[in-house]
């Protein structure tokens, strides 16, 4: 009893944590709909910030209290800072580029925090008050974490005061509903925005320091929190504070428990858990139907392509072909990464924008397919073509599977299932060691000698995904496509006219994913290896920055935006340590000089000329 | 009070306002009129700012305001009632009240809540009751309380009378009435022509985004032709 008992104390104290990130997070996003992907970073801050501060003060807890809540102050004021200066020029923009600012900042943070506090994890020394112990039930528990437990609840309460007995707070749960009729009656938003977010980033940073005691200043902390917090929101229910108090009760206590029951799978856990609770309740425990949650944004029709288009794509593919003739082999193995960039970010733009479907973990079936090649080639011995067709056929089948689940789903809800399969994956790669190799990855997956070689390897991976990249476009004009397109426009019609849309939506996760899938298999022989990274959080934001820098809405988008993102990625990985400090920047500047991508401006300008 | 010249709307590609213009004296109920489509909730939010006009001026009082935040031209008395009522739905009575409330202006008496409930006295009974939680006649009250709690010198209506019973169509007139006295000046948008000559004194009939006819409530109802033309269905 006594062990159940400390490790249901243990989840609460996480519990606590959990909540306050979670908390700012679901404010943030309520009322300025803004997914901020940055939070997990503010929280990164607040431990670096709280680690300087703490430090410098002497070690008793008058001081640390005083310390903590300094840093939440600074934490605030960064957060309206951000706010201000960047978040402030994007409320007309869709919120796929708010979130993709966000991620830049994300980039920023962590370069700048390497910077500012270097690679090691930072601690705090413990004076004697915070190794202090009680005795629950005999077994030993420490004072802090019940200080922890208090905490959660504490914050709870103050938010429920602050939004239910002032001004302010009734606008801010105004705003959550309907924040332009709350402009019309006269209330200038920006402040209001301004303050939400300072708020959300003071609970961020309050998090990050009372992290400080147990664990440590480091750089990870960013996006092991934000897709914690994520999982809490969701779950809770985007908007939520309560909901995200139950959820981080459910997701701590879960935590606590795995960690007993099947230590290996704690993660997966936690996202199956996720995963259930969406398709049970899709708008989470306390969410409601009401408020919007769509992601996409507004549609412009396309058009199928002119001949000079037809021309130019031509021209573009024959330059591809005669690369070979000019480049050397670094150029080459460039070239082919982007090759499998274009059709990686063609998958996905397939789902987003015809299908608008936004997913936040389109690496998963990237991965899979990479999996399911390098496996089959190593374990099994499949010669290289099969293992190319098998990259597809997994992937393909893992989306169906995955993918009646999502398509029931909308907007940021659905973003987050992804998310959450996608680590669920992760974590399967990562944790399940003797068949993945775990964090080793598996090795030595060469293409046979036939087509071994820079530029054998090049025209191999420029067939293949230009090929499914073309076959992905042709589909989109193709009946199904304009079906799919009525699905994503109004689903309520393209019903009544007789289209299954959750059919047609699924079919679509499906052909994405097995594109996907190739675009996996393809990288895995010309990496020779296979890595949970293919699998990663940042992996698929890869994904998504390249199709939104290029434009959801357009049909150049996604190759216009794999073509700029990898040679932005190769010049800075070459040119400086901090490439993700400059990529980050020329995320956000790129944001707020296209808010509808490079392509979406070109084209712009080409009708308007 | 307010002068508008030469509007120009767009929703996206579509244009919607071709150059609309008309003015509204202090102290006037005036009725904007037309057929589904022809442009009144456009030109309404036009005129508070939730549709940005491409061109055209809209004075009100001596400022331009055609290129203000809507916040700001609330802040200078001009109040929104919107047609789909956008009550705060997870708000009660009295919060939704007080999100609309602004400081009080020269020359008007301030609203309450306590004021506002003499003039919807159904609300009064519900002070608590969530916004989700009210039927549409409730929700239509409480929509134009709110507006009136930020005291505006001008009522933008969007169709008040639209599905509501009978008797609350007759509350909703007296309400309007009520609020002319208070010396607000009016701009209705209505298709219940029975209503607007009810509470109107002036009458602007809008025809696909343009202004086809204006004048006086009277002569609008002397004149069957113009009445055939512009709103029988």
């Amino acid at each position: 009893m006594g062990f159940l008992l400390v490790h249901a104390l243990t989840g609460l104290a996480g519990a606590s944590s959990l909540f306050l990130v979670a908390s700012g997070l679901t404010v943030i996003f309520g009322v300025t709909r803004i997914v901020n992907f940055a939070h997990g970073s503010l929280t990164m801050l607040g431990a670096y910030v709280g680690w300087t501060v703490l430090t410098r003060l002497p070690r008793d807890p008058a001081w640390f209290a005083l310390g903590v809540a300094g840093t939440a102050a600074a934490l605030a004021a960064l957060g309206a800072l951000l706010e201000m200066g960047l978040l402030r020029r994007l409320y007309r923009s869709p919120e796929l580029f708010q979130l993709l600012a966000t991620f830049g900042v994300v980039l920023i943070v962590q370069d700048a925090a390497l910077a500012t506090w270097g690679p090691d994890d930072l601690t705090i020394s413990r004076p004697p008050w915070l190794r202090a112990y009680v005795r629950i039930a005999d077994e030993r528990f420490p004072v802090y974490d019940l200080v922890l437990i208090a905490i959660g609840p504490a914050v709870l309460a103050c938010l429920w005061l602050l939004f239910n007995r002032t001004r302010w707070g009734r606008l801010v749960r105004a705003a959550t509903w309907d924040r332009e009729m709350v402009g019309a009656l006269g209330v200038d938003q920006r402040v209001l925005f301004t303050s939400v977010f300072a708020l959300g980033a003071g609970l961020a940073g309050l998090a990050g320091a009372l992290g400080l005691p147990a664990g440590s200043a480091n750089l990870g902390i960013d996006l092991s929190v934000i897709t914690e917090a994520f999982v809490v929101v969701v779950i809770g229910g985007l908007g939520s504070i309560t909901g995200a108090y139950l959820a981080s009760l459910l997701i701590g206590l879960l935590q606590a428990f795995g960690v007993v029951l099947i230590p290996k799978a704690t993660l997966v856990l936690v996202f199956v858990v996720m995963a259930a609770v969406l398709v049970l309740r899709p708008n989470g425990l306390l969410g409601r139907g009401g408020a919007p949650t769509a992601l996409a944004g507004t549609a412009t029709p396309v058009r199928p392509p002119t001949r000079g288009m037809l021309l130019g794509w031509g021209l573009l593919l024959l330059a591809a072909l005669a690369a070979p003739l000019v480049a050397g082999p670094y150029a080459l193995s460039i070239l082919t990464e982007a090759a499998v960039a274009v059709l990686f970010a063609a998958s996905l733009h397939f789902v987003m924008g015809p299908g608008g479907m936004a997913s936040f973990g389109h690496a998963a079936w990237f991965g899979i397919g990479a999996y399911a090649a390098g496996l089959s080639a190593q374990g099994l011995g499949v010669p290289m073509p099969g293992a190319l067709l098998l990259a597809p056929l997994a992937a393909g089948v893992a989306a169906v599977l995955f993918g009646a689940f999502v398509v029931r789903l909308s907007g940021v809800y659905l973003a987050m299932l992804t998310l959450a399969f996608a680590q669920i994956v992760w974590a399967a790669a990562f944790q399940w060691v003797s068949v993945t190799g775990g964090d080793n990855g598996i090795l030595g997956i060469w293409p046979p000698a036939w087509a071994s070689g820079p530029a054998v390897v090049y025209l191999l991976a420029l067939t293949l995904c230009a090929g499914g990249a073309a076959v992905l476009q042709r589909v989109l004009y193709s009946p199904f496509g304009y079906a799919l397109r009525a699905s994503r426009d109004s689903p309520l019609r393209a019903e009544a006219i007789g289209l299954d849309t959750r059919r047609i939506r699924l079919a679509a996760f499906a052909v994405a994913g097995a594109a996907a899938g190739l675009a996996g298999g393809v990288f895995t022989f010309v990496k020779g290896s296979v890595f949970p990274g293919f699998v990663s959080i940042p992996h698929s934001m890869d994904a998504l920055v390249m199709v939104l820098l290029g434009g959801v809405q357009t049909m150049a988008g996604p190759v216009v935006g794999a073509l700029a993102y990898t040679g932005l990625y190769d010049g800075l990985l070459r040119a400086t340590a901090y490439w993700r400090l400059v990529l980050g920047a020329a995320i956000v500047l790129l944001v707020l000089a296209f808010p509808e991508g490079i392509a979406g401006a070109v084209q712009r300008r080409l009708r308007r000329a | 009070m307010l002068a508008v010249e030469g509007l120009n709307s767009f929703y996206g590609q579509a244009h919607i306002l071709h150059g609309v213009g008309f003015a509204v004296g202090s102290g006037e109920v005036a009725v904007l009129l037309g057929r589904n489509g022809a442009g009144k909730s456009t030109t309404m939010k036009s005129l508070i700012g939730l549709v940005r006009p491409a061109s055209g001026s809209v004075r009100f009082g001596n400022r331009e305001v055609a290129r203000m935040e809507p916040f700001r031209r609330a802040q200078l008395g001009l109040g929104y009632v919107p047609e789909e009522r956008r009550i705060f739905a997870e708000l009660t009575v009295m919060e939704n009240l007080d999100v609309g409330r602004q400081p009080a202006r020269d020359g008007l008496r301030p609203w309450t809540p306590e004021r506002l409930f003499t003039l919807f006295p159904n609300l009064g009974a519900m002070r608590r009751r969530p916004g989700g939680r009210m039927s549409g006649g409730e929700q239509q009250m409480l929509t134009i309380a709110r507006t009136l709690m930020g005291n505006p010198r001008f009522l933008l209506l969007d169709e008040p009378s639209e599905g509501l019973s009978p008797l609350i169509v007759e509350q909703m007139a007296a309400a309007i009435h009520a609020l002319r006295q208070e010396g607000l000046s009016i701009l209705l948008a209505e298709q219940n022509l029975h209503f607007a000559a009810e509470v109107a004194t002036q009458a602007v009939i809008l025809e696909s985004g343009r202004v086809a006819w204006t004048g006086s409530m009277a002569a609008l109802r002397a004149d069957a032709g113009t009445h055939g033309r512009y709103l029988a269905v």
